[in-house]
């Protein structure tokens, strides 16, 4: 199955998920198990890039729902990385992306974190 | 294609796993590709066809029907697809187990199959259920 997932840190930012590939019902569940353990070592702040991702479920949708809820209830913030058009219409047809912050740059993202806290 | 010919039948069978949703997507993808579908409507058929058998295989899990299998068929004609998905993962009655977070992920699967093909319907057939989509070629 074509997916990946690597997690950058780097101290005083927020940790990066960045995935490639198909994330779907088969895969999501690995997104799910990242999530859980970055919000058990304390995080509290995210990005979930999904640059090179080229295809993505409502299971994936349902993943990274979860994990906003489980950050905002911790009064912190999940953002996402999108350029692709063609991953950026899920959302927008199933309306999340009015509820998600997406942006087209992993430093755009992650700079706007750091502006919620000014 | 004229009008005397057939409509050109793809099937394919596969175990109701989240491992081979995948391959589904795949197999529908080669087949949009041949039609005059443009790059957003094939997509639109490939996620659809995604969700569907996503719903399936989850189904499947619920129902502890391990060994259930998809049917995957599609039917070419000249300006619209019928893909037909039948799988035997038992009834989708109980929704007392389904989870909140399942569920919210079920209802996004379903919107998405409602917006992106022109006609869908879901219809329980003897141990499993059978959905049909539609999708047409627009005019360009």
């Amino acid at each position: 199955m074509n997916f990946k997932m690597e997690t950058r840190s780097v101290e005083s930012k927020p940790p990066i998920i960045e995935l490639e590939g198909e994330v779907d019902v088969y895969t999501a569940p690995q997104l799910k198990q990242q999530m859980i353990s970055l919000l058990e070592s304390g995080a509290r702040e995210l990005v979930v890039d999904l640059t090179k991702v080229d295809y993505l479920d409502s299971t994936a949708l349902g993943v990274l729902i979860g994990g906003l809820k489980r950050m905002r209830e911790r009064d912190g913030n999940m953002v996402l990385v999108c350029p692709s058009p063609r991953i950026r219409r899920v959302f927008e047809i199933t309306g999340l992306d009015k509820i998600f912050d997406i942006f087209n740059t992993a430093q755009d993202a992650t700079e706007s974190m750091g502006k919620e806290k000014l | 294609m004229t009008n005397s010919q057939r409509a050109a039948c793809v099937e394919l069978r596969f175990p109701c796993r989240p491992e081979y949703v995948g391959v589904a997507r795949l197999a529908i993808l080669g087949v949009a590709s041949r039609m005059r579908f443009s790059y957003d409507e094939v997509e639109d058929v490939r996620l659809a066809v995604g969700e569907a058998c996503t719903t399936s295989v989850e189904w499947a899990e619920r129902n502890s029907k391990a060994d259930s299998e998809i049917v995957l068929r599609s039917e070419i004609g000249q300006d619209s697809l019928v893909v037909d998905i039948f799988d035997d993962a038992g009834e989708r009655g109980d929704e007392a187990r389904v989870g909140e977070a399942e569920q919210e992920s079920e209802n996004l699967g379903a919107l998405l199959i409602t917006l992106l093909v022109d006609d869908v319907t879901v219809v329980p057939r003897d141990g499993g259920t059978h959905v049909r989509m539609v999708k047409h070629a627009r005019q360009r």
